[in-house]
């Protein structure tokens, strides 16, 4: 039944691992996977379009929570391990020739390792130092977008060419985003499994005290350098995926100010959640959308003032984003759970 | 919870918008507002609203009405892509007024795909060949030909015996990048020295370790390719640390605000300017200052004023000819020779191989905090300039 029960009276290995407990979140959990996936059919390409940039929001959140989120090692270097991806991908394509499939996973790869090279100073700093170190990623990889002509086309960027299977070529927005929801969930899914392995619960031990997990046989350097680099490897899938998405990538588009948004994801989100990476990367790619062609409308109905209230956006944007901070310090992941403790014992609420 | 709810339900509700309504032709504008380049962006698109105001008060296209859409995207080039998407899918606009070269160059093949005409306040000389960018039009000098008008004024007007030396300053990126190799060429051909290059940020507050360099070279001329912030900072150095350099600039790198930036370090710089000055004598003038009520505008909103005016034009002959699409755009706009903007620009004649409005260029020099036009220089229509 779908009814849970008070307590642990869970009896085999097999209970103990399942990811959907009662049958009620199964059915709605595979409900909003088909939902996700007849969506396009039902919606305008617009909207489809924002979907798929949700999901590569979401893939690039998923990595930044599992280096800052659950491993506690602040990372101001998702924009920029992002670009790598990106234009990794597209050198992989366009000068060895490799298809996409192939090409996208050793972009992810050469982005884990990238990212393990910034994430050498962990060994040493924490806190906020490791954080302005993660920095210096940031600034050095964009120096090198705009300066490695050779591969990612100098500051006039380059174009990136759309997957293909057989002939059928991804260049549509619905064959976009099937292809980004595909991937999206299976991040979703490796998250949720990494977190429950042997490699996940050390990251959370070096989070919570590296002291006490280093007594406890974590390889405190080990496991936070593989943290940077399994947090990069989402950034490089999230950037070819951009690349796709965009069919054109240019060193402008990864700075400091995206590495910022998705660390602003998952602290609005919820850090050291699967669920609230998904939150965050909704919240932060629609919030902002909304505002534009909210103000857009706004300015057509009052034309004298339209160029002020399109002026006030980021400001709103700002506001409601500190208002959240105030409001739902802990995130949207933990106000989910709330709406559900909530709707579990309705109405009968003690 | 439920006081959080409509926050939830507002982020959810992405997006609504009305259908499109018979009489109406329906022009999206990506401008830029609040971001990087807003300083320039927001009179640019005031003069994309002013004309379109106008002309829906002169009859409009053949009795149609124009209904512009204006959306900020502050510069960001996802912000633009999404913009573009909701244009096409849900505003079903016919054409775009755009703004900047990364969101321009991002969108290129897709507007091309998706056969949409966009007239781009990027001047890059690379949308100008039809072959990569069918469907890319703009209304003023481009940033190579720019360049070449201001070496060819300044080599006409060279009058020492020993070759000229030129330097070029420009932030590196797509728009600074874009006229350098055309320009170094040019310079060549000329019988210029190039003796330096330097980088200056588009944000750079100071720029005296590129200027120290610059002064050991010495060159009488140099081109500074950036926008007007950078600009009154390189000129600023200059004067401090002494350079007798002569500097030339960019149709982005100034404009009438120079003298309350750069507080008289200005003086005696050459200027490209794309269209005629706000108080000009010409005729599309009288237009402008009615709806301004004589209010001084700076020359980007003339651009952006005349580049909605071509538009135009070419929507009503395409109206005419019963074929407004993105293709009968494309083809009236192919046709448009000479077209006369009362003045405020030169004649602008798009072609099927060849989307350069014009080949004049008018320069203008900062004079006792003052716009004065020193010339106009008609460079010859080469094709093999097209695209660099």
């Amino acid at each position: 039944m779908s009814v849970a029960h008070c307590g642990d009276f869970r009896q085999s290995y097999r209970d103990d691992m399942k990811v959907l407990e009662t049958r009620f979140v199964r059915v709605s959990v595979g409900a909003f996977l088909v939902l996700l996936y007849i969506f396009p059919l039902l919606a305008s390409n617009y909207l489809t379009s924002t979907m798929t940039t949700i999901g590569i929001a979401v893939i690039g959140a998923l990595g930044i929570n599992i280096v800052t989120g659950y491993t506690g090692q602040i990372s101001l270097g998702q924009g920029a391990f992002m670009g790598v991806g990106a234009f990794a991908c597209s050198y992989f394509m366009r000068i060895a020739h490799l298809p996409f499939w192939i090409a996208m996973p050793l972009a992810g790869l050469a982005t884990a390792a990238v990212g393990m090279v910034f994430g050498l100073p962990s060994a040493r700093l924490k806190g906020l130092y490791l954080a302005i170190a993660t920095l210096a990623a940031q600034f050095i990889l964009q120096y090198l977008f705009i300066h490695m002509d050779a591969v990612t086309g100098g500051s006039n960027g380059i174009q990136f060419p759309p997957p293909e299977i057989g002939s059928f070529v991804f260049d549509g927005d619905r064959s976009k985003y099937y292809l980004t929801i595909t991937v999206a969930i299976s991040a979703v899914l490796f998250t949720t499994n990494l977190m429950r392995s042997r490699d996940g619960r050390a990251f959370i031990a070096v989070r919570d005290h590296h002291l006490s997990a280093e007594i406890m046989g974590v390889h405190l350097f080990k496991y936070r350098l593989l943290s940077f680099s399994v947090s990069a490897f989402y950034a490089g899938i999230a950037g070819s995926l951009w690349g796709v998405y965009t069919g054109y990538i240019s060193a402008e588009h990864f700075t400091l100010t995206e590495s910022i948004n998705y660390l602003a994801m998952i602290i609005i989100g919820g850090l050291g959640s699967v669920l609230g990476s998904i939150f965050g990367a909704v919240f932060m790619t629609l919030l902002p959308q909304f505002l534009t062609v909210g103000t857009g409308a706004l300015a057509q109905i009052f034309p004298k003032i339209g160029f002020l209230i399109m002026s006030l956006k980021d400001g709103v944007f700002g506001i409601i984003v500190i208002l959240f901070l105030i409001f739902e310090p802990d995130g949207l992941a933990h106000r989910w759970r709330l709406i559900k403790a909530y709707w579990k014992l309705y109405p009968f609420s003690y | 919870m439920r006081r959080l709810t409509p926050f939830l339900a507002l982020a959810i509700m992405a997006a609504m918008a009305g259908p499109v309504i018979g009489q109406e032709i329906v022009i999206g504008n990506l401008a830029d507002i609040t971001g990087g380049t807003g300083d320039v962006g927001k009179p640019y698109a005031e003069g994309i609203k002013a004309y379109t105001d106008y002309i829906n008060a002169n009859g409009g296209i053949n009795g149609k009405k124009i209904k512009l859409l204006q959306q900020d995207y502050a510069y960001k080039i996802p912000e633009a892509l999404s913009l573009y998407k909701k244009f096409k899918d849900q505003d079903k606009v016919l054409a775009i007024q755009g703004w900047g070269s990364g969101d321009t160059e991002a969108l290129k093949e897709q507007v091309a795909k998706d056969q949409m005409p966009y007239w781009s306040a990027s001047y890059s000389a690379h949308l100008t060949d039809p072959a990569k960018s069918p469907y890319n039009f703009f209304c003023a000098p481009d940033y190579s030909t720019g360049l070449r008008a201001g070496l060819k004024y300044l080599k006409d007007n060279w009058k020492e015996k020993r070759k000229p030396k030129v330097a070029f300053i420009y932030p590196d990126v797509g728009y600074g990048k874009a006229p350098i190799p055309a320009g170094k060429k040019y310079a060549a051909e000329l019988g210029f020295d190039i003796v330096g290059e330097e980088n200056v940020d588009l944000k750079a507050i100071e720029a005296t370790t590129q200027l120290l360099n610059l002064k050991k070279a010495d060159p009488d001329f140099a081109w500074i390719g950036g926008t007007k912030v950078s600009t009154s900072v390189i000129l600023k150095d200059a004067k401090k640390l002494g350079l007798k350099t002569k500097f030339f600039g960019n149709i982005w790198s100034a404009d009438e605000a120079m003298p309350k930036l750069a507080a008289g370090a200005e003086e005696g710089y050459l200027v490209v300017i794309g269209a005629a000055l706000y108080g000009d004598k010409v005729p599309g003038m009288k237009a402008i200052e009615k709806v301004t009520n004589n209010q001084p505008q700076v020359s980007h909103w003339i651009r952006g004023w005349v580049s909605m005016m071509t538009m135009c034009e070419v929507l009503k002959t395409a109206d005419k000819h019963k074929e407004l699409t993105g293709p009968g755009i494309r083809k009236y706009a192919e046709q448009l020779k000479n077209f006369d903007t009362q003045g405020l620009t030169a004649p602008i004649t798009y072609t099927p191989t060849d989307h350069r409005p014009f080949m004049s260029v008018i320069l203008a020099e900062f004079q006792g905090g003052k716009m004065v036009k020193k010339a106009t220089i008609e460079l010859p229509r080469k094709p093999e300039w097209i695209g660099f």
